[in-house]
C-alpha cells in the first residue's frame, strides 16, 4: 500500500512569472533552467513534507500533455491552437511526416529529480493512443498506423529511461475511454510501448465511461491501472468488482476538480472500499488526476490528508508505514 | 450550373477576441456573459473580411460566441439550463449539455450575433438547428420527445420569420444528428421541416460528420432548396445518393474541415466532376465538410482559399 501522485502539481506563482518573462525574452535560457530546477526542488519538498511515497517532479516544464511531447518528436508540427470547449484551447499538433525519435522526453527530468530526492520516482508520459487522438494526422493512411509508429518512439524512450534507472513508468491515456470502439488499437499500442521495458508499468485514465472499456482493459499489458474514483463518488468501484479486477490498482481518491479538502475519515472510508477489491500490496493511493489546476496550498493539504488517511489505515491493519 | 464558394459556419476566433473572451468570461462553465457589442462587431467584421480575402462568395458570421456549437441555440432559449460537459459527436470538443427544465420558449432573439453580421454584410447565411438541439439535450420536462421537438421548431420558426423581415436571403439549418434519426421519426420531421422551410429565403439543409443515406428519400420532401452532404466522411455513400435521387441544388462538403492536411486541387476537381456528372444540378455550393473552428486559424484560412481555388477551376 503506497501513496503516489498522478503527475502534475501547481506551478509556484513565481515560476509562472518567470515563464512569462522568459517568453518575452527578458530572462535568458540559463536563468530559466535554474528557475525550473528550483521549482522542482520546492515541489519535491512539498511532497516529502506531505509524506507521499512515490513522487514525480510536478511537471514544472510541461505546459500541456500533448504538444510538450509532440514538439520533441520528429514528424509533428504545431500550426496553432484549437478550442476544446468554452474558452479553453490547446496547441493541437499535426503529424506531417514519419514519427521518429528525436530527443529525450523525460530522461533529463528524471535524472534531475533523482539527484534531489531519495524517494521512489514514477515517470508519467502521455501514451501513443492519446497523443495521436489529440493530433491531426496528415501523414499516415490510418489512425492505427500513426498510433503504432508513435508507440515505437515511446518504446525507445522507455528503454532509455530504464537504462538510466527508472523503475516505474506511467502511461497516461485519458483518450482511451472516449473511444471504446478503438480499444484494440490502444491495447496493441501499449504492447509496443512496453516491449522489452524492464520496469513497473502503470496506465492512468481519467474522464469517460469506464464501463465501456471493461472487460477489455484487463487484457492490457500493464501492471497497474490508475482510475479516477472521487470525481464520481466511487460509484465506478462497482464496475471493477463486477469484472473481477485483478491488476494492481491506482486508486484516485482525491477530487482534483474541487477546492474542498477531503476529511481524513472520508479518504479512509474510500481506501477500505478499495481494499474490498485488491490486496493492500496491490493498492496505490493517489489523487484522481494531476493537481495542477488547484491552488498550491490546497493541493498540498489534499496530499497531506491522503497520506494521513493511508497511515491510519496501515496502522489499523498492522502494515508498516 | 452555377457554382458558389461558401463555408459551413463556425470559424476560429481572432486572437485578440479569444483573449478578450477569456478575460470577460473566464474559463469556467458560467459563460454567456454580455459581450460588448463593439468588440463582437469588430471580430465578426474581421472574420467576414477573411472569407472575402480567401475568395469565399457566400459568408457566415463565424459563430464566434457559440461556445456550445449548435447547442448554443438552446442556451438562448427559455426552458433550458446548461450543465456538465459532453463530447460533441466524434470530436475532441465538448459542449455544456442543455437540460430542458421547463417549456421551451423564444423570449428574445436567438441570432443576435448574426444580426450584427447582417449590418456588416448582406450576402450572408443565418445558421440555425432544430432536431440536433432536441436530440443532444437532456429532456427532463416533456413527456414526449415530439412535443419537445415541436416547441423548438416553433421557436426556430419565429426566428426565421424575423430573419425574413430583416431581409436575410439565406437560412441554413445544420442537422448532424439527423443522420442518425430513426426511420420512424422522419415522418414527423417532414412536418417540422415543412414549417421551417416555408419561407421566401433560400433554405439549406447542412449535414456533416457522416453520410446521409439513411434520410433518403424522405428528406426530399422536407422542403429545402439546397441539401448539403459531407463528401469527406461519406464519399461513396453520398455519391450513390446523388446518382439515385434528383435534386436541384446541393452543397458539396468536399474539403476536410477537421484535418490540417491540404487536399490537392486535382483530387478535389476529380471528385467535383464525378459528383456533378452523376446529378443534374442547377446550383452547386462547394465548401469544407464542417465548420473550420476545428483547425488552427492559419489552416482554416488556407482551407477557404482551397475552396475558392476549386470554384475557379471547375466553373
Amino acid at each position: 500500500m503506497k501513496t503516489t501522485v498522478v503527475g502534475s502539481y501547481p506551478k509556484p506563482k513565481w515560476l509562472l512569472r518567470m515563464i512569462k518573462l522568459h517568453r518575452e525574452g527578458k530572462v535568458d535560457d540559463k536563468v530559466m533552467d535554474e528557475a525550473y530546477k528550483d521549482a522542482v526542488k520546492a515541489v519535491v519538498k512539498d511532497h516529502e513534507i506531505a509524506g507521499v511515497d512515490i513522487i514525480w517532479d510536478g511537471e514544472m516544464r510541461r505546459e500541456e500533455m500533448t504538444s510538450y511531447f509532440a514538439e520533441r518528436i520528429e514528424g509533428f508540427k504545431i500550426y496553432g491552437e484549437v478550442r476544446v470547449w468554452g474558452n479553453a484551447y490547446y496547441p493541437k499538433p499535426s503529424i506531417v511526416g514519419e514519427l521518429r525519435y528525436k530527443e529525450e522526453l523525460a530522461i533529463n527530468d528524471f535524472l534531475y529529480l533523482r539527484s534531489v530526492t531519495d524517494k521512489e520516482i514514477k515517470v508519467p508520459i502521455t501514451g501513443a493512443y492519446t497523443i495521436v487522438d489529440w493530433s491531426f494526422n496528415e501523414y499516415y493512411p490510418s489512425k492505427d498506423e500513426a498510433v503504432y509508429a508513435l508507440a515505437e518512439v515511446l518504446n525507445k524512450e522507455f528503454r532509455e529511461l530504464v537504462k538510466v534507472g527508472a523503475k516505474y513508468i506511467q502511461i497516461d491515456e485519458p483518450a482511451i475511454p472516449t473511444h471504446p470502439e478503438e480499444i484494440e488499437i490502444a491495447k496493441n499500442a501499449v504492447e509496443i510501448m512496453v516491449k522489452g521495458v524492464n520496469a513497473y508499468i502503470g496506465m492512468h485514465m481519467c474522464y469517460g465511461d469506464y464501463r465501456a472499456i471493461f472487460p477489455d482493459i484487463l487484457d492490457f499489458k500493464v501492471d497497474q491501472i490508475d482510475f479516477e474514483f472521487a470525481n464520481r463518488n466511487f460509484e465506478d468501484l462497482a464496475i471493477l468488482k463486477e469484472f473481477d479486477y485483478d491488476k494492481d490498482l491506482g486508486f484516485g481518491c482525491i477530487d482534483v476538480h474541487s477546492k474542498r479538502v477531503e476529511s481524513v475519515e472520508d479518504v479512509k472510508k474510500a481506501i477500505y472500499m478499495a481494499l474490498e477489491i485488491v490486496e493492500p500490496d496491490q493498492l496505490y493511493i493517489d489523487p484522481d488526476c494531476g493537481l495542477k489546476l488547484l491552488p498550491r496550498n490546497i493541493a498540498f493539504e489534499k496530499l497531506k490528508v491522503m497520506v494521513q488517511a493511508t497511515n491510519e489505515v496501515r496502522r489499523e491493519l498492522g502494515i508498516a508505514e | 450550373m452555377d457554382v458558389i464558394a461558401t463555408v459551413v459556419g463556425n470559424y476560429p476566433r481572432p486572437e485578440w477576441f479569444r483573449e478578450y473572451l477569456r478575460k470577460v468570461e473566464g474559463l469556467q462553465k458560467d459563460l454567456d456573459v454580455e459581450v460588448e457589442r463593439d468588440a463582437l462587431k469588430k471580430a465578426i467584421a474581421e472574420v467576414i473580411d477573411e472569407q472575402k480575402r480567401a475568395g469565399i462568395e457566400l459568408y457566415t458570421d463565424g459563430q464566434l460566441i457559440w461556445h456550445d456549437f449548435l447547442l448554443t441555440i438552446a442556451s438562448r432559449l427559455e426552458g433550458f439550463e446548461m450543465n456538465g460537459l459532453v463530447r460533441y459527436f466524434d470530436n475532441n470538443l465538448y459542449y455544456r449539455i442543455p437540460i430542458v427544465k421547463d417549456k421551451v420558449r423564444r423570449k428574445r432573439k436567438i441570432l443576435y450575433d448574426f444580426e450584427i453580421a447582417f449590418e456588416i454584410e448582406k450576402n450572408i447565411k443565418a445558421v440555425l438547428s432544430c432536431y440536433t438541439v432536441a436530440k443532444l439535450s437532456r429532456n427532463e420536462f416533456y413527456s414526449k420527445f415530439e412535443d419537445f421537438l415541436w416547441d423548438i421548431c416553433e421557436a426556430v420558426k419565429e426566428e426565421i420569420k424575423e430573419l425574413e423581415v430583416m431581409g436575410v436571403k439565406y437560412v441554413q439549418i445544420d442537422e448532424p444528428a439527423l443522420l442518425y434519426a430513426e426511420k420512424s421519426e422522419l415522418e414527423v420531421l417532414k412536418d417540422v421541416y415543412r414549417e421551417l422551410t416555408n419561407t421566401k429565403m433560400e433554405t439549406i439543409l447542412m449535414t456533416y460528420f457522416d453520410s446521409a443515406e439513411r434520410i433518403f428519400p424522405e428528406v426530399l420532401d422536407f422542403g429545402f432548396d439546397v441539401i448539403g452532404l459531407d463528401f469527406v466522411e461519406g464519399y461513396e455513400e453520398n455519391l450513390k445518393i446523388v446518382e439515385e435521387y434528383d435534386f436541384e441544388a446541393i452543397n458539396l462538403g468536399l474539403i476536410d474541415g477537421r484535418n490540417t492536411k491540404m487536399e490537392s486541387l486535382e483530387e478535389l476537381k476529380g471528385k467535383f466532376e464525378e459528383i456533378t456528372s452523376k446529378g443534374n444540378f442547377k446550383r452547386v455550393y462547394i465548401s469544407p465538410n464542417t465548420g473550420l473552428e476545428f483547425l488552427p486559424s492559419i489552416k482554416a484560412f488556407e482551407k477557404m482559399q482551397l475552396v475558392a481555388k476549386l470554384r475557379e477551376v471547375v466553373a
